[in-house]
């Protein structure tokens, strides 16, 4: 549904986002991700036509952006950044005017708002200023919109700032839901939410795109087996002698104790999953192990190393250069 | 042109939830009603001309040019720069809907509320009629005239309006734009030379307002009021266009 080609943009000799290519299909829930100033949101609106791209080429539903540019927008339900809105308008007013200039026929329109509203519960604010509303409720009226014409592509862009926690589950859920006969791209920057909505995630950083692929596989194939958390009756000598020698083993760190016993964190290698060879080696030198945790890697952990590894390999790469 | 009225409704509203529309409808009014009463004053006096006081009234004093140059920036100030600097400009022109039906819409929008500035002042031809015969023709080709002239202010002030980020800018752009064209048509009198005088002819906005109010509809004040309003609306579709590039 979403196809960017060699997508570049460059703002005067800043590249903002740099030959970016991804493909998007239906029913898939993509999550844009990257620290700030990536190119999330520049890459959004190179997608949605509003910023013509230095070079490469977007099409959505089949529609080239710069060339049938209307069949294109008409495909796309937008949430912009910072989610602009004319404050002079009542909410109702605001949703039927943007309804009838996405083409929504004049006799679903009254539906359509109505049902919008319901989505995206901004019920009771429907008679009020936008300007009078609060940060969340402006958020949502931006989501009514962007689902007023039913698109089949929805962009959108850091949804859930500014929302309450209730409302920050509601429209995740609202989001899921649409996943199953909708194309939705979102960007964020909480990784939670990330695993807890989409199937895939993009990751972009300083323009370029690092990462494109499951959401699960991101956390496993970028931070190794993870660590585990060891508590030995042993003295902190005996116990680091013992654990370093087990298979698989790329690190041992001493924990403050906690209680009896010697703590230990034990850094497995990429890929291996110590547990069971930790089991045998302390065993084996009869260090009984008095608690064992297996500390899973956060999807945050995974995000920054991959951050810094880009940075450190393109620092080393400036470094060989000139 | 799908969108465009939607976009011209959009922008009615606005001025109507706005306090905008009202100041600017109030103080047009109260300056014209000020302008139409000394008028009928200075025309009652023994000896005065036997002018007709709408004639008077349509572009006859510098006043009416001077309130027209102030309540058209007025009116369209806020139609482009106020979508850039709130950001709203990103939803318009994601919508579907053309550039030119944006262009169209704004533009209407703001002509209707020019045109509603005028509704009222029908009340001083008929407190005119009460008192005196008045003939139909001058009269409405007084407010065809104040139509074009309408038209061609209200497209210079959506140019500027488009053109920047701010309000304050886009009026006294427009302003200063509108000032220039009514500047020429002063030099008519200060110009003797004939190739000159005749160019200036061409562009004299006062002696084409005083023409329609006399009843006389010249096709070359039509063809330069038109085309002048066709230009500048070409040059709002540019400036909308260029606004993509800079957000
Ligand atoms: N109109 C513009 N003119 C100049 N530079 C721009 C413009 N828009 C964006 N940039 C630059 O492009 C880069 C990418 O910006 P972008 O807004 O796409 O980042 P982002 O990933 O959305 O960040 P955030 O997480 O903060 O929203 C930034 O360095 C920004 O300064
Ligand atoms: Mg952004």
């Amino acid at each position: 549904m979403i196809e960017a080609r060699h997508l570049t943009k460059r703002f005067g000799p800043a590249t903002a986002v740099d030959d970016v290519s991804f493909h998007v299909g239906r029913g898939e829930v993509v999550g844009f991700l990257g620290p700030n100033g990536a190119g999330k949101s520049t890459t959004m609106r190179m997608v949605t036509g509003f910023l013509p791209p230095t070079g490469g080429e977007a099409l959505v539903a089949g529609y080239d952006v710069a060339e049938e540019t209307l069949a294109a927008r008409a495909a796309i339900g937008y949430l912009p950044e910072n989610n602009p809105l004319y404050e002079d308008l009542r909410v109702g007013e605001y949703l039927e005017f943007r309804a009838a200039l996405k083409g929504v026929p004049r006799r679903r329109r009254a539906a359509r708002v109505a049902a919008v509203v319901e989505m995206a519960e901004v019920g009771d604010v429907r008679g009020r200023l936008i300007g009078a509303c609060s940060k969340g409720y402006r958020q949502r009226i931006g989501l009514a919109d962007a689902l007023l014409s039913d698109p089949p592509v929805l962009l959108l862009d850091e949804p859930t700032v500014g929302l309450d926690p209730g409302q920050v589950v509601h429209t995740r859920a609202l989001i899921k839901s649409l996943a199953a006969d909708h194309t939705v791209v979102l960007s964020t920057h909480i990784l939670p939410e990330v695993e807890a909505i989409c199937s895939r995630a993009l990751i972009l950083h300083r323009g370029r795109l690092l990462y494109d692929g499951p959401v699960a596989e991101l956390r496993r194939s970028l931070a190794g087996g993870g660590a585990v958390i060891l508590t030995l009756a042993a003295t902190a000598a005996e116990g680091r002698a013992c654990l370093e020698t087990a298979p698989g083993v790329a690190a041992v760190e001493e924990l403050p104790p906690d209680g009896g016993g010697s703590r230990f964190r034990v850094v497995a290698a990429p890929g291996a999953d110590v547990r069971e060879a930790l089991f045998w080696a302390c065993a084996g030198a009869r260090l009984p192990i008095l608690e064992m945790a297996a500390q899973s890697v956060s999807l945050e952990e995974a995000f920054l190393s991959l951050t810094t590894q880009e940075e450190l390999a393109r620092d080393a790469e400036r470094e060989v250069a000139p | 042109m799908r969108g465009a009225l939607a976009v011209a409704k959009k922008e009615l509203l606005s001025y109507f939830f706005a306090p905008m529309a009202y100041i600017v409808m109030a103080a047009f009014l109260l300056m014209n009603g000020f302008l139409f009463a000394v008028i009928l004053q200075a025309l009652s006096q023994p000896g005065a001309s036997s002018a007709s006081p709408m004639g008077v009234f349509f572009g006859g004093t510098l006043f009416f040019w001077i309130f027209l140059i102030v309540t058209v920036p007025a009116i369209t100030m806020r139609l482009g720069a106020e979508e850039r600097k709130s950001g709203t400009l990103e939803t318009l022109l994601t919508a579907p809907v053309s550039d030119a039906a944006v262009v169209a819409g704004k533009y209407l929008g703001a002509l209707a509320l020019y045109a509603a500035c005028w509704l009222p002042t029908l009340i001083y031809v008929w407190v005119l009629t009460r008192f005196a015969e008045v003939d139909a023709g001058p009269v409405a080709g007084g407010y065809l005239g104040v139509l074009l002239v309408g038209m061609l202010f209200t497209s210079v002030g959506l140019f500027t309006s488009l053109a920047s980020r701010n309000q304050l800018v886009a009026a006294t752009l427009a302003f200063a734009l509108l000032l220039s064209l009514l500047t020429v048509s002063i030099l008519t009198f200060l110009v003797t030379d004939p190739f000159w005088k005749g160019v200036l002819d061409y562009v004299d906005l006062w002696a084409m307002l005083q023409n329609f109010s006399k009843g006389i509809v010249d096709t070359r004040a039509m063809a330069y009021l038109l085309s002048g309003t066709a230009l500048f609306l070409a040059l709002s579709h540019q400036a909308l266009q260029a606004g993509r590039f800079s957000r």
